[in-house]
């Protein structure tokens, strides 16, 4: 390092220091910054985290497990960088980065600042720190410890809310307003410290210690307005994860990280994007909504309270009515059972006198018609004996006169009397009249009546 | 001879299981399939719960209170040591 020459306030060394000087500090600087730019130009690997672009540059650090280094870029270099094409730098990654160290000397008014100065840039691979995070994540879930948490009654209306964020932050301010409009307002009790750098892993894990045994909170929320997955490396710590883990009060976690999900998330009771939400998650319901509810409820149940008082005050009365209604009631059974028993021989009655009314018609009807029959029967007799008597006098006078007639008329025809006139009739012998001459000489032998006597005859065949 | 067993104490009835249990009764209630010894008794279950959410209510209904841990633990640490 070139040695700067001594000023002219050299009367203002420390006396009796060995050593030279003193130095003006601007000279000192711009000395220093030579030298360190002097150093070799190297290439430097790291996981790349707290990656903060500005105007003129793009700030950044490289770190490992025992150190870190904070970088910066020009702009056009960076450009340059990502114009190459790939996955564009990010937080977490494995780097490569080329350049060398350099100092910004500052002025009267700007701080001077260390930074190795990065002219080129290539992804060396997925990080360690998210290799190791999912390593830590795999055994704490192996180990069981993501379920504890979630197993604890969480209290719908928690009486006393442990709250640990940062102090100065925004979600202080958010956790409060969305507990006021849940219409909460209850106990908080303030757990602040540090959400963001080394520190702050040990002092959650104080915090929560302490609201837990002397606070007596009913839950606890852990909450900040987000940030990079470097800045909530602290909500990856294995001693606040195991600690959330164990704990008998559950935890609210609300890390505010939307695309790395912290281990703290994992093995909290609930985790939530935004502190507003894990301030709606601790309390589980709109208070004043729940106090109306609960009038609403109230006035119902005296309604029906009133009710039941005034139908108990009813009873005696209703229990006079009932017992009138059930005698009335016996009574028109026993009736109607009365009833239905005569039943019975009131039809058979009826039925009785119908038929011994059908029977005396019966008797009436055949009276009358054998009397009708016997008048006319009596007419037929008169008139059949008058017609017998009108006979009989026919018989006796009418009668002969005819036959005489007849017997007149007969005898005119009788053969006898024509024989008494002389003529003969022949016969064959068997006594059959003959007409013929024919049939007589067939015959032979002849008979020939007259009218006193029968002479037998013979026909000559000459 | 035996021991009587111990009787398991109930644990404190919580404001959801008590809301919930509110709105079973008045439920039963409206349904009007109730008697009224069953009515009477529901009633005065009600009014019992009704209490008790309430009070719940009423806790976190007052003034919110805002401690500061690291002043409540020095104080108790002092209390403690004095």
């Amino acid at each position: 390092m070139a040695r700067p020459s001594p000023s002219a306030s050299s009367t203002l060394a420390i006396p009796e220091s060995p050593l030279a000087g003193p130095f003006p500090v601007g000279e000192y600087s711009s000395a220093l910054r030579s030298k360190l730019r002097s150093f070799a130009r190297v290439q430097i690997v790291g996981e790349l985290v707290n990656l903060r672009p500005s105007r003129t540059r793009v700030y950044f650090e490289l770190r490992d497990a025992s150190g870190a280094l904070p970088c910066a870029a020009w702009r056009d270099d960076w450009e340059r960088i990502l114009a190459r094409g790939g996955e564009a730098p990010c937080e977490g990654m494995q780097v490569v980065v080329a350049g060398g160290c350099d100092y910004y000397a500052g002025s009267a008014t700007s701080s001077p600042g260390f930074s190795f100065s990065v002219s080129d840039l290539r992804i060396a691979g997925a990080g360690d720190l998210l290799a190791r995070i999912d390593r830590l994540r795999k055994q704490l879930d192996a180990e069981g410890l993501c379920e504890p948490q979630k197993l604890l009654a969480r209290p719908l209306v928690p009486r006393s809310i442990g709250v640990i964020t940062g102090e100065q932050g925004k979600a202080r301010d958010d956790v409060l307003a969305a507990l006021g409009r849940r219409g909460w307002a209850g106990r908080i009790v303030w757990g602040f410290a540090p959400v963001q750098d080394r520190h702050a892993a040990p002092a959650i894990v104080r915090a929560l210690g302490d609201l837990a045994g002397f606070a007596q909170v009913d839950v606890v929320i852990v909450a900040r307005g987000g940030g990079s997955l470097a800045d909530l490396l602290c909500f990856c710590d294995e001693t606040l994860c195991r600690t959330v883990a164990l704990l008998g009060v559950p935890v609210i976690a609300s890390v505010g990280h939307h695309t790395d999900r912290t281990l703290l998330d994992d093995v909290a009771a609930v985790s939530c994007s935004t502190p507003t939400h894990a301030a709606e998650a601790a309390v589980g319901i709109d208070c004043g909504r729940a106090r109306g509810d609960l009038a609403e409820a109230a006035r119902r149940l005296r309604d029906h309270s009133g009710r039941a008082m005034r139908a108990r005050a009813e009873l005696p009365r209703a229990a006079t009515r009932l017992r009138e209604n059930s005698r009335r009631a016996v009574l028109t059974r026993a009736r109607l059972l009365a009833t239905l028993s005569r039943a019975p021989s009131a039809h058979l009655e009826r039925q009785r006198t119908r038929l011994h009314q059908q029977l005396r018609e019966i008797r009436a009807g055949s009276h009358r018609r054998i009397d009708g029959e016997h008048a006319v029967t009596t007419r037929r007799a008169l008139v059949l004996e008058r017609k017998a008597d009108a006979s009989l006098l026919d018989c006796r006078e009418r009668r002969p006169r005819e036959l005489a007639q007849l017997a007149l008329a007969l005898a005119a025809h009788d053969p006898q009397r024509t024989l008494e006139r002389g003529y003969a009739l022949i016969e064959s012998p068997d006594g059959t009249a003959l007409t013929s001459a024919a049939a007589a000489r067939e015959a032979e032998r002849l008979r020939v009546r007259f009218a006193d006597g029968v002479v037998p005859a013979q026909v000559d065949q000459r | 001879m035996s021991e009587p067993e111990q009787q398991t104490p109930q644990p404190p009835l919580t404001y959801e299981a008590a809301s919930a249990r509110v709105e079973e009764i008045i439920r039963r209630l409206d349904s009007g399939e109730a008697s009224l010894n069953e009515t009477l008794a529901l009633v005065k279950e009600g009014k019992g719960l009704i209490e008790l959410c309430a009070s719940e209510l009423g806790a976190v209904g007052n003034a919110l209170e805002e401690l500061r841990l690291d002043e409540l633990v020095s104080r108790l640490e002092s209390e403690a040591a004095g």
